[in-house]
């Protein structure tokens, strides 16, 4: 076969690299990686048959009611559904897509996350629940809001851009934004990616006891990680005293990276979750010590898959925004005329010219987003999401999505059954094993 | 004055007492035998007068809002770490990163301070009248600190916002830090916050501040050339 094109060079390639020789520095960029990498997608569930008797699909009880925390804090995380919002910042996210989203997850008896920049006191009073963020920025960090928290999450690193801090592009550094965080307006905020108080796990120990001692021993202390050396990782965070521990795969959104952190940096989800089981198991914390799983989570059947891999719970980001209107084509909004792209194809949320009022801080584009009408799709999606788990987890005879286990699941790939230690479909052979 | 003995008490008893006390409306507290341990008087929102007679480990007087405390000692790292406001004195030396992040507030450190002081400063002032280690003032966003002894390696380095002044013998200043003119007004300022905490002598300050060129990429995405 005569190729026509060159399969190395390709025109992505092509322009790359144009692009680079005009801007003389990395590129930067939303939404999440475009590399096509092993995923939920590559696994599947072995529902019932012969050996085991299913529930009926449509109506028997499905627990789905998930306690995170409860190692040391007195009062853990109750939600109602496994599947929470993750971290994302206000000045990444408009005043309003906050809003909704923290009404959206109350509405389902979820939570949702502060994420860099301070706790807004809308979010804090949308939220039923609210995981409050200690970032190494510390960006609008705050005592009193501490105290409002129903959990501190202590992020280590993120899975759109390991080893770095986060990026907000000066369009977005704006009047409240700036000033919640400190910082000179419109400047392009390159937050700290270190710690400034802790450097190592043995100084995380006592990090963590800072905010026990901060709240009292009341609510989980949670410890956020990129997914890399996940297996070291996760163990020294917990040892250090986590009550949870989030792992945050290769395929997470964010609303600013440096594209070659975004492609080329971290591990998939499905690899993380099962590094993260088998390390707890292997200092017997598996079971005490919560595990989330985030990153390129779309669907129930993701997150079903998640907690068959060993997730207590899930948190999704792009996905959430993308049920508040993300990428789509709402009357009276023409994206290629403002951001050069068709609907459906759109990352530009560094610039923030989000054309549907989600990754914005100008005042006339945030206008296109309702707060209630969001938060109505939000708790929608979460409700269809936890619904989808629920139908899954009794096609295999199941009663709580918390029964779950690697043992419901096959892969498609060999690829995805090495990473995620489960069996090749239609063999007993699991890679890499 | 209420006094309570660290050496009977876990750091949690204490911190409860500490806090119960302080909410109450207890004025002076005075805490003994704290036995360099972390975490000591940890978020304390309500105003009182704290005295620890004795050295204290990790993050003591962190997350505060109000008191007034004195450490009748040496102090370890991330001392009045996110201070919001109120005052805290300590008598000797203290680890690394005094003031990481502090919002509000006043620290006096009478001896040396370790790497990184005044790290993510976001408001307030720091003061130490002995020398401080290096990369202090890193990403420093606003605020002052006023070093009167030498200075290590990077100083200010990224910072944004607020200024350093340093009496002695500057390692190096980091990426994106300057000196500036420091004026009369500025100087006999810092000689009356010097005077407040018992130090007659008028040294001679050095003023450190941006130069405010990270404050931008230096070339825009293409895209971003035609949207913004």
């Amino acid at each position: 076969m005569v190729r026509d094109s060159s399969q190395i060079w390709t025109p992505s390639v092509i322009q790359d690299i144009h692009a680079k020789s005009d801007l003389g520095r990395y590129r930067v960029r939303g939404f999440s990686t475009f590399q096509r990498v092993p995923h939920f997608d590559d696994l599947v569930f072995l529902s019932t048959g012969l050996t085991r008797f299913p529930l009926e699909g449509y109506k028997e009880k499905c627990e789905t009611r998930t306690v995170i925390g409860k190692r040391f804090a007195s009062e853990p995380l109750v939600l109602d559904t496994p599947i929470y919002i993750s971290g994302m910042s206000y000045g990444a996210l408009s005043r309003t897509a906050k809003t909704a989203l923290a009404r959206g997850s109350a509405m389902v008896g979820s939570s949702t996350c502060t994420g860099d920049g301070g706790m807004l006191q809308e979010e804090r009073e949308g939220a039923r629940r609210l995981i409050y963020q200690i970032l190494p920025s510390r960006y609008g960090l705050n005592p009193h809001h501490i105290q409002q928290a129903d959990a501190l999450e202590i992020v280590v690193g993120q899975g759109a851009k390991p080893g770095t801090g986060g990026l907000l592009m000066g369009v977005k550094v704006l009047d409240d934004v700036a000033d919640m965080r400190d910082l000179p307006k419109a400047i392009d905020q390159r937050s700290p990616t270190r710690h400034p108080d802790w450097l190592g796990p043995d100084d995380l120990s006592i990090k963590i006891e800072q905010l026990r001692e901060a709240t009292d021993w009341r609510i989980p202390i949670h410890v956020k990680l990129p997914a890399c050396r996940v297996k070291d990782d996760v163990k020294l965070a917990a040892k250090a005293g986590a009550d949870a521990i989030v792992v945050d795969g290769m395929q997470a959104g964010t609303g600013a990276s440096a594209e070659v952190l975004l492609d080329h940096s971290g591990i998939p989800t499905i690899a993380a979750i099962a590094q993260a089981r088998d390390a707890l198991r292997e200092i017997g914390l598996y079971g005490e010590v919560s595990l989330i799983a985030s990153g390129g989570i779309r669907s129930g059947a993701d997150a079903a898959k998640a907690l068959a891999l060993g997730a207590d719970a899930v948190a999704i980001g792009l996905a959430a925004l993308i049920a508040l209107n993300c990428n789509r084509a709402v009357e009276g909004v023409d994206f290629e005329k403002e951001v050069g792209v068709p609907a459906g194809q759109c990352h530009h949320c560094h610039t923030g010219k989000c054309p549907v009022g989600i990754t914005t801080q100008d005042p006339e584009l945030e206008k296109r987003l309702d707060v209630e009408s969001g938060a109505e799709r939000v708790a929608n999606f979460i409700n269809s999401m936890t619904m989808e788990m629920a139908l899954l987890t009794r096609s295999l005879g199941k009663a709580n999505v918390h029964s779950l286990e690697p043992e419901d699941l096959a892969a498609l790939t060999i690829e995805a059954s090495a990473m995620a230690q489960i069996p090749l479909a239609g063999t007993d052979r699991v890679f890499g094993r | 004055m209420v006094d309570l003995d660290a050496g009977t008490l876990t750091t949690r008893e204490l911190n409860l007492k500490i806090k119960a006390l302080a909410a109450n409306g207890a004025e002076e507290i005075r805490v003994l035998n704290p036995q360099a341990r972390h975490n000591l008087a940890v978020s304390v929102l309500a105003p009182c007068d704290i005295t620890f007679e004795g050295s204290v480990g990790y993050f003591c007087a962190s997350l505060m809002d109000g008191p007034r405390v004195t450490i009748r000692g040496n102090a370890g790292w991330a001392l009045g770490d996110n201070l919001m406001g109120g005052t805290i004195v300590a008598t000797g030396s203290v680890g690394a990163a005094v003031g990481s992040t502090m919002r509000g507030g006043e620290i006096f450190v009478g001896g040396n301070a370790g790497a990184r002081a005044g790290i993510s400063m976001k408001g307030g002032t720091l003061i130490v009248a002995g020398s401080v280690g290096f990369m202090s003032g890193f990403m420093m966003q606003k605020g002052r600190i006023i070093v009167c002894g030498d200075v290590g390696d990077g100083l200010g380095d990224s910072m944004y916002e607020g200024t350093i002044y340093a009496a002695a013998n500057i390692e190096s200043l980091g990426n994106d830090a300057i000196f500036d003119r420091i004026s009369e007004e500025e100087l006999i300022s810092i000689w009356e916050t010097l005077e407040g905490y018992g130090i007659k002598e008028q040294y001679q300050f050095r003023k450190i501040v941006s130069a405010k060129k990270l404050y931008h990429f230096d070339a825009l995405e293409r895209l971003e050339k035609t949207v913004i």
